[in-house]
């Protein structure tokens, strides 16, 4: 099967849907800006950063033509984009924005605030490393924001991005966690493909507004947030934090599900392609990779496909349900477009804490880095390779 | 020497138990600001003493909402709670930063030029105690001439940041200075400041005992001082014209202000008299400017 038709058969709603979809030619960037107007979003803040830019002008226009009822304010940085949201958050709008590499890590101590101020913010990112300058494809930026509480999907697909926009709204609300959407520079945000567009009336069954929370400004009934915090209430806060953490992975199962129901396509916190109880090898991916993989694990039948959409927190148990089957000898290989300046990338160290007392071999590829491209020849050479012989400690350095 | 000072709190919008200093400037200047602002207010405070003086979660100091944020970007939080208020419809409720210099001249520089630039309706108000009192009084760029500071142990060389200067360069509707031994004219300028709509700044002057190593008791009488020895000079900026809103009946030399805080020690028991005369030229000069603007309007 070719590519075009492995990823046109993923996001084509089912028959019945069909007509409550607009199709449309579009970029990962515009397929981002409008689900946040579909999702009814209120209020954004804006900062121009390449590759996201064209997220926040698309938003702006449409909020300038009166088509997309929302308040838009451009900021002074990063920092102020995120530390703004705090405050419109706060106050119980439900709030949007997007960012790249520089501008993700430049507003980090404000993700960790707005992820412990319980704040169902979602943010788009669209990734690519830091220094030296660089702005094409990799993962580094959203990776490294991996300890601030943050939830985080890795999309595949412009369609992908839209669905996942508008179900990280549901899970945010219900679990009052902050949301990542990520997609890869350039070979997603610039790149325009098919796009399946829900009724805005779909949207507003799926994802009704957002509801009253108790801990909100609320002028009437005035309170303190945010305030210093002693070791036991800091310690109860964390604790909190660390159940609604748990539930992400079944609610972002239950959300997939549920979006079929409406939509006619099925999401998941991972997705398994070809594994079964005879394969030898498995590629973990995330994003754009992923699609490049689809079809080369067409031709290799012993070649298993994993791919990541919710890194964080690690979906263990899925990945466990997904291996259930799968002989002990099977090699796990971990395609990692991201530098975490550590022996280890990033998806390998996850996935190694959720193999830890599996038999499984877990190898690593570093790979894409810096907007190299990861073709279907790369991805053949990694099934060719040999990580014992080859690689150090499992890990090939893979240009 | 007696100023006007009968600011009668009409309205009681703090609780008892503020969690400061003796003497401390900041929790008069909250009461003086929230009884004016009334409690259908959102402020909005970064870190500072005020993080502190507020109280521990859950508790309150305040009749009033407020959002404790980021250290850097208070004017940004501000913002998106003014926009979402605004969206709402409560365009009557007030959104005040409190904020130290720390958090104005230094690191919340940026978010504040980018709200003052973007006219955003909120009251940015700086209680400005010459250092970073709340880690231990170490130097800001608020920090004047021959204070000495954890981070300075001489005396700072360099003198303060002209931030009026800055923020009146960003021509907004309403920016002043005023201080708390100056009751009536903290008052009306609070007033200003809550009835004028766009941005809006005051810098308070803060008296800090364990900061400037004084006497608890002499904080207001040192905050008179400052104003009477033009170290502190009130003025006001509205809608571009602009006004001093006090002028000195003697001249009373800045060595009168310094003389009864440790922190200008250094530049008091300095034979050669050379500090003092270099910050008495500062004021001066910087009364001159102040003076020659008056004129021209």
């Amino acid at each position: 099967m070719l590519q075009f038709e492995t990823t046109e058969m993923q996001k084509t709603p089912r028959a019945d849907l069909l007509t409550r979809h607009t199709k449309k030619v579009l970029k990962g960037n515009s397929a981002a800006a409008i689900a946040a107007k579909l999702s009814k979003v209120s209020l954004v803040t804006a900062y121009p950063i390449t590759p996201q830019t064209s997220i926040i002008e698309e938003i702006t226009n449409m909020i300038a033509s009166g088509e997309f009822d929302a308040e838009s304010v451009n900021m002074e940085s990063e920092h102020s984009v995120f530390a703004a949201l705090i405050g419109a958050s706060l106050a119980g709008e439900r709030v949007f924005t997007a960012t790249s590499g520089q501008g993700l890590f430049y507003a980090h101590e404000v993700l960790h605030a707005i992820a412990h101020m319980r704040l169902p913010v979602v943010a788009c990112n669209v990734g690519r490393p830091s220094f030296p300058w660089n702005i094409w494809a990799d993962q580094t930026d959203s990776i490294s924001q991996r300890d601030t509480g943050w939830v985080q999907y890795y999309c595949e697909s412009s369609q992908e991005v839209m669905d996942t926009i508008i179900q990280s709204y549901r899970l945010a609300e219900k679990l009052k966690l902050p949301v990542m959407v990520v997609l890869d520079a350039f070979y997603m945000s610039h790149t325009s493909e098919n796009v399946y567009i829900p009724d805005q009336k779909m949207v507003n069954e799926f994802c009704p507004p957002r509801e009253k929370m108790d801990d909100q400004i609320d002028l009437e009934h005035p309170k303190a947030f945010g305030g210093l915090v002693g070791p036991d209430m800091y310690d109860k806060y964390n604790r909190l934090y660390w159940e609604s953490i748990r539930k992400v992975e079944s609610e972002t199962i239950q959300l997939g599900n549920e979006f079929d129901k409406t939509f006619g396509r099925k999401y998941a916190a991972v997705e398994a392609v070809n594994i079964h109880e005879k394969t030898e090898k498995i590629l973990v991916t995330m994003a754009s990779v992923t699609t490049t993989a689809r079809q080369i694990v067409n031709r290799h039948p012993e070649v298993g496909l994993l791919k990541i959409r919710l890194f964080k927190p690690f979906p263990k148990k899925s990945v466990l349900s997904v291996l259930d089957n799968v002989s002990g000898d099977c090699a796990i290989i971990n395609i990692d477009r991201n530098y975490p300046g550590d022996t280890e990338g990033a998806l390998m160290q996850e996935m190694k804490r959720a193999l830890h007392g599996t038999p499984y071999n877990i190898f690593g590829v570093y790979t894409g880095l810096g907007g190299r491209d990861v073709s279907s020849k790369t991805i053949e050479k990694i099934i060719e390779s040999d990580f014992d012989k080859t690689g150090i400690d499992g890990v090939i350095w893979m240009t | 020497m007696i100023p006007e000072n009968e600011f009668l709190i009409t309205e009681e919008n703090m609780y008892s138990g503020a969690l400061s200093c003796r003497g401390c400037g900041w929790t008069l200047l909250a009461r003086y600001v929230s009884s004016v602002m009334g409690p259908k207010t959102v402020y909005v405070v970064p870190a500072c003493c005020f993080s502190i003086i507020a109280g521990p979660n859950p508790m309150n100091l305040l009749k009033g909402s407020v959002v404790h944020t980021v250290f850097a970007a208070a004017a940004a939080t501000a913002t998106g709670v003014r926009r979402a208020l605004d969206r709402q419809g409560k365009t009557d409720a007030n959104v005040v930063v409190l904020a130290g210099d720390g958090g104005t001249f230094d690191i919340g520089l940026q978010a504040l030029s980018g709200a003052a630039a973007r006219q955003e309706n909120i009251v940015f108000i700086c209680n400005n105690n010459g250092a970073y009192m709340n880690t231990g009084v170490q130097s800001s760029t608020g920090t004047p001439t021959g204070a000495r500071t954890t981070t300075d142990p001489q005396g700072k060389k360099l003198p303060a940041k002209n931030l009026m200067g800055i923020i009146e360069a960003h021509n907004i509707p309403y920016s002043a200075t005023a201080s708390p031994a100056f009751l009536m004219d903290l008052k009306s300028k609070l007033e200003k400041a809550r009835e004028a709509s766009g941005f809006r700044f005051l810098m308070v002057d803060g008296p800090c005992p364990p900061g400037h190593k004084h006497d608890p008791d002499r904080s207001i009488e040192l905050a008179r001082l400052a104003v009477e020895t033009n170290y502190f000079p009130l003025f006001e900026t509205e809608n571009g014209q602009f006004n001093i809103t006090y002028t000195p009946k003697t001249q009373v030399p800045v060595s009168e202000y310094l003389k009864h805080q440790g922190r200008f020690a250094n530049v008091m028991q300095d034979e050669s008299n050379n500090g003092l005369q270099i910050i008495q030229q500062q004021v001066d000069q910087n009364w001159k400017h102040l003076s020659s603007k008056q004129n021209l309007n």
